[in-house]
């Protein structure tokens, strides 16, 4: 039985309705980059979210500061992660009310969201979104992310959705580990181009966002130069042609 | 026993038990022949021949492949996994561990489903933790084996789709292995695989290691630590070469251009000077978005 | 004892609360409990290379009495065995719960548990105590009985533990509790060596007993048993074996 985009659970009684989890995600954000640097760590994703083939929402952040190291950006369902936004926010208001000065760890928060998203996905009620975390601690950048079943990792470069499939390798060959921050900008505006030439789902409206020393800095919304005279795109493809083109 | 409940096999039948909602997951898992398909957002509707269209619904598990190996001798086990997390035809990331050092003894290895992994990980540490605050002492071999076991099967209808070695040393120094299947069946043995490449890896173990399968019949020497190292370089080596969710090395040592990874290995003896390999002998490689094109079997083990 | 004149200096304001501290620093319940221990009968543990010796006085306060129901000698685990003075009901709760320990302890990692962790973990029921009632199966009071733990740890070590009402365990090498403990420990500490063999522990921990006893000691109204280091189990001894055992007297 379907309610709206809810799976219904029985017996939720009378009194709280019937409980409805995410048993498929309906509007969507699709890739988000990552690469840890020498001097910070920057991410990247694009600002649209689709319903289906409808650009739906096409001014929206999905990227969200949860600490002044550290930084979170999704794909997936966008209303499961406004919840992981909300919840983040809690955890960090708790730690700010207990006026000690401690502040979690990136990797600290990244390991509590693998646990909460580890959590949800044994209810069968998972929150359906890949979470790139990015932080800057002690001097040093960390780089890790978390899906809806929780597997989590860190690692030097990440991306997700279709940026997993094309992005991934662009980002491994590009990378150094001496790669400084403004190179890695600069990186991933092109990966994110590369992504909205071919992805439909991605837009060419982007947002990055980097953490260093000097704390968390996410930008505003911009759109991509694209170039469209290529003579490969004008020409399209053949028949007879090898390549897809 | 069932030969489906033997370490490294898929129960398809199992999870039936866990009623409806779970009861065709290890069985999906199976019928895709180890493929998973990508849980994203960009999976499509599946199209059943007999339903039609379905609706594409939340699976909680992931096959994240991966190899563990582990060969045991005299006075020695060596534990190695490979560290390719594998998504579909998707590697997300090249560099996850799947081993685990228990203690100077003990060493797990875990091939299946990363979350999972992680998370037996975690509670078997913890399990380890409190046993020696509680009872003074390291945990044996022995015990752990069971330990696992339990765990395993508390979890019996819903488990961790996990498939895991366990190898070390046990109270008279002498080296053993254990093989599990994901629900806590295991089997205490001299050399065991698991994983993605069992059916690869398994079977050049039994030859080489305990002769089976030999022409002539002859007992086989036994090998020595450097020997069983060697031979698990090559078992992986060559089960990189044909197994998509595992990751090898070429026949010299050479990790071939732009793929590919190391493996986490383990040395355990009860000899300690006996050679260049301490216990607990940690070896990793070097960090995995590196181009590895120079490096070479022996950066991985020393 | 005139109460009244001596308010804060009597035990009387304070020896009712079981969580209620007096003024200096003392627990009186459990005091009392551990007074309650020096009612029981005597047992006596002696611990050997060979392995421990466990004895105890049963007594028989009337000839219809059947002697084999009168149990203070048992086994908790093949490898772990308990001599018990007091009262002997509340060491049934404790016998039980170490029982139960003991056997979830092979459950979850296939071996025997060590002497030490049975002991810590009769400890930690004989302290859940409290009068809040909070805990479902706590008791109200503290547990009015001590035990003497005999037992071989893997690899062949002996441990002889004694625990009190107040949760502590402390190893001896020869401990005597009950009603006669204090005239058998001197007798103890004068006649135990290291080097006593099993058959020579089992004599002393006898003659001892026999020193102490109001009634005359005889085949039913003593037990003895021992944990030995060569099989590294408990056994309580046969009235066959006690007898023999009697007869070296």
């Amino acid at each position: 039985m379907k309610i709206g985009g809810g799976h219904v659970r029985g017996g939720g009684g009378a009194a709280d309705g019937p409980v409805k989890v995410t048993q498929t995600p309906y509007v969507v954000g699709s890739s988000v980059l990552g690469v840890k640097c020498i001097d910070g760590v920057v991410i990247s994703s694009d600002t649209l979210a689709s319903y289906g083939s409808m650009a739906k929402f096409r001014k929206i952040s999905r990227i969200h500061k949860v600490s002044d190291a550290c930084v979170i950006g999704a794909g997936g369902e966008f209303s499961d992660f406004q919840e992981i936004k909300k919840t983040m926010d809690g955890v960090m208001i708790e730690q700010f009310c207990m006026d000690d000065g401690y502040v979690l760890t990136p990797s600290a928060i990244h390991q509590y969201l693998v646990r909460v998203m580890y959590g949800r996905r044994n209810k069968m009620d998972p929150l359906w979104n890949q979470v790139v975390m990015a932080g800057f601690h002690d001097g040093k950048a960390t780089l890790g992310m978390v899906d809806q079943v929780g597997s989590n990792f860190e690692s030097e470069v990440i991306a997700t959705g279709y940026g997993l499939y094309m992005g991934l390798p662009l980002l491994r060959n590009a990378y150094r580990p001496d790669i400084t921050v403004a190179e890695a900008k600069k990186l991933l505006e092109d990966i994110m181009r590369v992504l909205f030439y071919r992805d439909a789902r991605t837009s060419n409206s982007i947002q990055i966002a980097a953490v260093t020393k000097d704390g968390v800095e996410i930008s505003e919304f911009y759109d991509l130069e694209t170039k469209w005279d290529y003579q490969r795109f004008v020409d399209g493809a053949r028949s007879g042609d090898v390549s897809t083109w | 026993m069932d030969p489906l409940l033997r370490p490294g096999h898929n129960a398809p039948h199992l999870p039936a038990a866990m009623g409806p909602g779970y009861a065709d997951v290890f069985d999906r898992l199976s019928r895709q022949g180890g493929r998973v398909e990508t849980t994203g957002t960009n999976a499509l509707p599946t199209f059943d021949a007999h339903a039609g269209a379905k609706q594409a619904s939340f699976q909680p598990y992931q096959n994240n492949g991966g190899s563990v190996v582990a060969v045991a001798g005299k006075d020695f086990c060596v534990v190695a996994s490979d560290t390719r997390f594998g998504l579909g035809f998707a590697v997300p990331t090249r560099m996850i561990s799947r081993n685990l050092v228990l203690n100077d003894k003990v060493v797990l290895a875990t091939a299946g489903m990363q979350a999972d992994t992680c998370t037996l990980h975690k509670v078997l540490r913890i399990r380890l933790d409190m046993y020696r605050q509680n009872h003074g002492k390291d945990m044996s071999l022995g015990a752990v084996s069971q330990l696992l076991s339990n765990t395993l099967y508390y979890k019996r209808f819903f488990p961790y789709y996990t498939f895991n070695v366990l190898g070390g040393v046990d109270e008279n120094g002498e080296g053993f292995c254990y093989g599990y299947d994901a629900i806590g069946s295991h089997e205490k043995v001299k050399v065991v695989c698991t994983g993605s490449s069992q059916s690869l890896i398994q079977p050049v173990l039994d030859n080489q290691v305990d002769g089976k399968q030999m022409y002539d019949g002859q007992p086989v020497a036994e090998l020595s630590l450097e020997q069983t190292v060697e031979l698990v370089k090559d078992c992986f080596s060559s089960a990189g070469e044909r197994d998509i969710y595992t990751v090898g090395l070429d026949g010299r040592g050479q990790p071939p251009l732009y793929v590919k990874i190391l493996k986490l290995a383990f040395v355990l003896t009860s000899h300690p000077l006996r050679s260049k390999y301490t216990r607990s002998h940690f070896i990793q490689g070097q960090s995995p978005a590196v181009r590895d094109s120079q490096t070479t079997t022996d950066t991985y083990f020393t | 004892m005139v109460r009244e004149g001596r308010m804060f200096l009597t035990r009387s304001e304070y020896d009712r609360g079981v969580n209620t501290f007096s003024p200096e620093g003392r627990l009186f319940q459990v005091e009392y409990a551990i007074e309650a221990i020096k009612l029981g009968s005597t047992a006596i543990g002696i611990k050997t290379e060979q392995g421990v010796v466990l004895a105890v006085e049963k007594r028989l306060t009337s000839p219809l009495l059947e002697p084999r129901s009168v149990e203070k000698l048992v086994v908790i685990d093949s490898q772990i065995g308990c001599a018990m003075s007091g009262l002997t009901a509340d060491a049934r709760t404790l016998i039980d719960h170490a029982r139960v320990e003991t056997q979830s302890h092979r459950f979850t990692y296939d071996e025997p548990m060590q002497i030490d962790s049975c002991a810590q973990a009769i400890c930690d029921l004989a302290l859940q105590f409290g009068e809040d009632g909070k805990e479902e199966d706590a008791m109200s009071r503290p547990f009015g009985v001590a035990l003497l733990i005999a037992g071989i740890d893997v690899g062949g070590k002996p441990s002889l533990i004694h625990t009190d009402p107040s949760g502590t365990y402390v190893k001896w090498d020869a401990k005597a509790i009950g009603a006669g403990s204090e005239g058998a420990q001197t007798a103890l500490q004068e006649a135990f060596s290291k080097t006593l063999t099993l058959q020579e522990a089992e004599v002393l921990a006898l003659r001892t007993l026999k020193q102490v006893m109001e009634e005359k000691l005889n085949k039913t109204n003593v037990e003895i048993g021992a944990a030995l280091v060569e099989t590294g189990e408990f056994r309580v001894y046969s009235s066959e074996e006690l007898e023999a055992c009697i007869e070296r007297l």
